[in-house]
């Protein structure tokens, strides 16, 4: 049919071009590395197809390129010491079981690249068909479009580049293609010539590529699809611009303010002695809008290692904790306490590399339904607090210093001479920081959900907070905390996580310890101040809220708990608020809600396995749709056994002429029912279609039936039906 | 389909026509549908095929009285519808009915007489009765005629002027029997010719009994849809320069259901209607110029038509 010239190897080069584009992503969303194996895969795949060697040699080929890339990827020794083969053959038997016991998390890598491998030899093939023999590819170029446009609006993939390439490569195959059909139709007689069309075509592709490129781009309709879409999602609507945020814990802080609404799901329920802030991670740099992390530095431990974060300082005095926590749902959002030690009875293997990183403190890949935590629990001494007074380069790493005073170069001014007046008399870093976070209790700023504004392109968050609105939830007082300290030299990080939660009841057994209760309205953030010698110090900012941090103000005859001592007598209003605050919606905003988290972790875990469930399932529904003449007459028998009434036959007769002609066996438009009967009764040798056409043609053009008709008359249809079928 | 009809008279009827014709059972069948349909037969052939014979088979088997007319050139209309003639006896003048007066009249050679004779036959035939002398005499029912015309190319005719032609219900040809048949017509003559053995099987009011029971046969909206699409499709047509009237919807609707009636059928079925079709619309067209001189015929045209016209093949929505 088709030759295997040049133009079929141009049409090989786009539909690899097109593919490429389906791994590309892989890499950098996945932990799948050395993607390049796979890329060299499909160019050995697709270069046996070009060639047409005998299937034979491209089977040999293709397995024999899988197998020794599983060689080179998973074991140790050379391809051609047979011992490996007994380890990978013994592999794939478990894995198999696996398979069949359903347990997929549980599959190995090495299984789960030679699946990849097979799934991507089964595209090859897919394309192959698609180029040469159907002759289009719409459909595929139209999904690559989808996949790359999905991943580029809900991942970090960016695809700006990825779109230009599958647009140009998508319309140039289809030109050709097209150009194939029609030359195909002229029964291969060369009215026009390959470059009479090639040369407009890329002259149209490269034009349109360019005019798209170049052209003006409309700013997006919705700033950002994800948080609309979450609102949408919202149970008492999603009204006003900008959106409603649902509560809950979110990991973009980019953007902080505007309204949201409460969510009164459970997210954790935690056994401790005692209430705890509960960490999920830190931001360091403020952007005059919120809060995004420096860098990423992930490092890795096994549970039987100490956390890697910044733990207290063995001067300050401690007491040995444990916590269980529980997620309501298998979760990969990990709290933890302030001075964390180690992970225990999390549910790994015991050298599972717990990944976390140490630059925002956050757990990165652990998936558990609960664990327990060892912890330190601080009691500080004031008069240790007191004692750092500015910044001391034998103490503290310049680096480390800058890094946590940095503030925007436009921050206003007004800010800073806030922060000095309010600390003015204040000596020591730890007295400022007390005089800054009761400055918060003030009468004039209000703890609200719902009238929170968000900053304009010109406002500072910061600044819009203290001097504009005084309105505002935990990210507005802590941020603010944050960025005034920073203005006056004491380094300071915006901490995410979870408030105590509800008390509900007492565990059972000896040691008995409480039962806290968090929900998503329970999402908060706080501030971190560091103060040498004593680590990094929890303050709580927000109105209404209090962290239990104990702090020895005497010589440490008299334990108090901060926060009540500090600012002025809060009037009834806020008392009110105390009393709501555990019970009631309230809390922080993290702009998305739980759910949307919950759905996006869900993607990023199993990003590959949904990629290929979705190319399966395409391609079942492909060859459903192709073979449907073989399945499809069964539901229609099935449906009609049950049916009594006599002018069903209406209906069935239709589905028959459409099964026939399915089947090959065309009416002509002007051919009428009878002849075309008899037609298909010679081609059957039967006399079946006659008599079944008699009667249609007795409810069609005369509107009587004889009564009963239908089981005769089903009789002669079903046994037409399974003809086409056989 | 010859048996359990449920009407016996239609098989016999064929069946005494078939006695004394070889062959040609699709012309037997159409007479005996433009019979049945109270219209009349158009044959376009030459002499001595067998066309008498077929008639006087048919006039037999309905036990009608059975007139023949030879037009000549000379041939005046009174000759054809009778004439009053003066009786001194009776001191008045008396009604000689002419051969117009049957039930079935063969009309050999319409176009050999003058077009003011034709008129006179065409005009009884449109409104079954005849004017003379300011008397008007109803003409005998059932009333049915079939008129042969040479084809037109012979010397010394009279075409029939187009407008009258759809005064006929179909126009058919009847052809040359095959080489078989003409044996069998040549064996057949030398014996007595069977028609004069031929029993009747109805009479005549059997026979207006016959043509009620045809106009009652069911016509879904479908078929007349199908019927006006055909007809329809002629006007359109690029050969044609003025396609059928609804007189040629009518006309088809009718044929169709005799024809299915013949066939044993008490509806009418998009078979019938494309069977019918070159019959009942070939002379109601007239063909452009061109056309005729590429030598493209008018059932052509309409054989065309047809297949363009998609076939119902569903009820329709209401």
């Amino acid at each position: 049919m088709i030759k295997r010239d040049f133009p079929t190897f141009l049409l090989y080069v786009f539909g690899f071009l097109l593919l490429w584009e389906w791994l590309r992503p892989v890499e950098q969303l996945t932990d799948t590395d050395n993607i390049e194996t796979f890329i060299i895969f499909l160019i050995v795949a697709f270069a046996g197809s070009y060639l047409r060697l005998k299937w034979i040699w491209q089977l040999l080929i293709n397995a024999f390129f899988i197998l020794f890339s599983v060689n080179r990827l998973y074991y140790e020794g050379g391809f051609f010491q047979p011992d490996w083969l007994n380890a990978f053959l013994s592999d794939m038997t478990e894995n198999l079981g696996l398979i069949f016991a359903r347990n997929w998390n549980d599959l190995t890598d090495e299984f789960r690249t030679i699946l990849f491998f097979v799934l991507l030899w089964l595209m090859v093939y897919l394309l192959h068909y698609w180029l040469l023999r159907q002759q289009r590819i719409f459909i595929f170029f139209f999904m690559t479009l989808v996949y790359i446009t999905v991943l580029d609006t809900f991942t970090e993939y960016n695809a700006t580049v990825a779109i230009v390439r599958t647009v140009g490569a998508g319309f140039a195959v289809m030109g050709m293609l097209t150009y194939f059909r029609i030359s195909m139709r002229e029964h291969g007689s060369q009215s026009f010539s390959m470059k009479k069309w090639m040369v407009p075509l890329v002259g149209m592709i490269a034009f349109s590529v360019l005019l798209g490129m170049a052209a003006p781009k409309a700013a997006p309709i919705w700033p950002d699809p994800v948080p609309y879409l979450t609102a949408a999602k919202g149970q008492d609507g999603s009204d006003g611009p900008g959106g409603i945020s649902r509560i809950g814990y979110g990991s973009n802080d980019e953007r902080l303010g505007g309204p949201f609404i409460g969510d009164n799901t459970t997210v954790f329920t935690i056994e401790s002695n005692g209430k705890h802030y509960w960490k999920v991670e830190t931001k360091d740099i403020y952007t005059g809008k919120g809060w995004v992390a420096s860098g990423s530095t992930p490092i890795d431990f096994t549970k039987a290692d100490l956390v890697p974060v910044f733990s207290i300082p063995s001067s300050v005095e401690t007491r040995d904790e444990t916590a269980r926590i529980t997620s309501v749902k298998e979760s990969s959002l990990i709290v933890y306490p302030a001075g964390i030690q180690r992970f225990i009875e999390v549910n790994v293997p015991e050298r599972y590399p717990i990944r976390i990183d140490t630059t925002t403190e956050k757990i990165k890949n652990l998936k558990t339904n609960g664990y327990s935590v060892d912890f330190k629990v601080p009691r500080y001494k004031a008069i240790d607090l007191r004692k750092p007074t500015g910044f001391d380069p034998t103490v503290m790493n310049q680096e480390f210093y800058e890094r946590y005073t940095k503030i925007p170069e436009n921050l206003p001014a007004r800010i800073k001479q806030l922060t000095e007046e309010i600390t003015a008399g204040k000596t020591n870093w730890f007295d400022k920081a007390k005089a800054v976070e009761s400055y918060f209790g003030n009468i004039e700023y209000t703890y609200d959900q719902k009238n929170v504004a968000l900053p304009g392109e010109e406002d500072d968050y910061v600044d819009q907070f203290l001097f504009d609105t005084k309105v505002g939830y935990c990210d507005n007082f802590s941020t603010s905390m944050a960025v005034m300290l920073r203005t006056i030299g004491i380094p300071t990080r915006w901490v995410k996580g979870f408030t105590g939660g509800e008390f509900t009841e007492y565990t059972q057994g000896d040691e008995s310890k409480e039962i806290y209760q968090i929900t998503n309205n329970n999402a908060h953030s706080w501030v971190e101040a560091f103060i040498p010698g004593q680590g990094w110090v929890p303050f709580e900012p927000t109105k209404g809220y209090s962290n239990g941090l104990s702090i020895d103000y005497t010589s440490g005859e008299t334990t108090s708990r901060t926060q009540t001592p500090a600012p002025a007598p809060a009037p009834k209003p806020q008392k009110e608020e105390i009393d709501e605050a555990p019970a009631k919606a309230k809390d922080s905003s993290y702009d998305f809600t739980a759910i949307w988290s919950a759905i996006e972790k869900f993607f990023n875990n199993n990003w590959l396995s949904l990629v290929v469930w979705f190319l399966v399932i395409a391609a079942v529904v492909w060859v459903l749709y192709r073979i449907r003449g073989k399945w499809v007459p069964y539901i229609f028998m099935f449906r009609y056994r049950f049916k009594k009434q006599d002018d069903t036959i209406g209906t069935a007769y239709l589905i028959l002429l459409k099964q026939l002609d399915r089947y090959g066996l065309k009416r002509r438009e002007n051919q009428t029912l009878s002849s075309y009967a008899r037609y298909i009764d010679s081609f059957f040798s039967t006399r079946e279609m006659t008599r079944l056409t008699n009667s249609y043609e007795q409810y069609l053009y005369h509107q009587t039936l004889p009564k009963g008709s239908w089981d005769d008359n089903r009789e002669l249809w079903e046994n037409l039906i399974k003809k086409t079928i056989a | 389909m010859a048996h359990e009809h449920m009407n016996p008279v239609i098989d016999q009827i064929l069946a005494n026509i078939e006695k004394v014709m070889i062959g040609k059972r699709n012309v037997a069948e159409l007479s005996l549908v433009a019979l049945l349909a109270g219209g009349h037969v158009l044959l376009e052939d030459v002499p001595g095929v067998g066309k008498t014979m077929m008639v006087r088979a048919l006039a037999k088997s309905v036990n009608a009285k059975f007139r023949r007319i030879q037009f000549t050139p000379d041939l005046l209309p009174s000759d054809v519808t009778g004439v009053s003639i003066y009786n001194p006896k009776e001191m008045e003048f008396q009604f000689r009915p002419g051969p117009l007066m049957g039930n079935i009249i063969l009309a050999d050679e319409i176009n050999r007489t003058s077009p003011k004779t034709q008129s006179a036959l065409l005009e009884g035939m449109e409104e079954a009765s005849v004017t003379i002398d300011g008397v008007t005499h109803k003409l005998s029912k059932p009333f049915f005629v079939m008129a042969t015309q040479n084809p037109i190319e012979y010397e010394g005719t009279y075409p029939l002027p187009e407008a009258q032609l759809d005064r006929f219900l179909l126009k058919m040809k009847m052809g040359y029997p095959d080489i078989q048949e003409e044996i069998e017509v040549l064996n057949r003559a030398q014996k007595t010719p069977p028609i004069e053995d031929l029993q009747p099987v109805i009479d005549l009011d059997g026979l207006i009994g016959l043509q009620q029971e045809v106009k009652e046969v069911f016509v879904d909206d479908t078929i007349k849809r199908y019927i006006v699409d055909i007809v329809n499709g002629t006007r359109g047509h690029g050969s044609v320069y003025l396609g059928a009237s609804p007189r040629g919807s009518i006309a088809l609707m009718k044929a169709a259901q005799a024809y299915a009636y013949v066939n044993n059928r008490d509806y009418v079925l998009p078979d019938d209607v494309q069977y019918l079709a070159p019959y009942v619309l070939s002379h109601r067209i007239i063909l452009k110029s061109e056309a005729k001189f590429e030598g493209i015929s008018a059932e052509e045209v309409v054989n065309r038509v047809v297949a363009r016209v998609p076939v119902p093949i569903r009820r329709l929505v209401k």
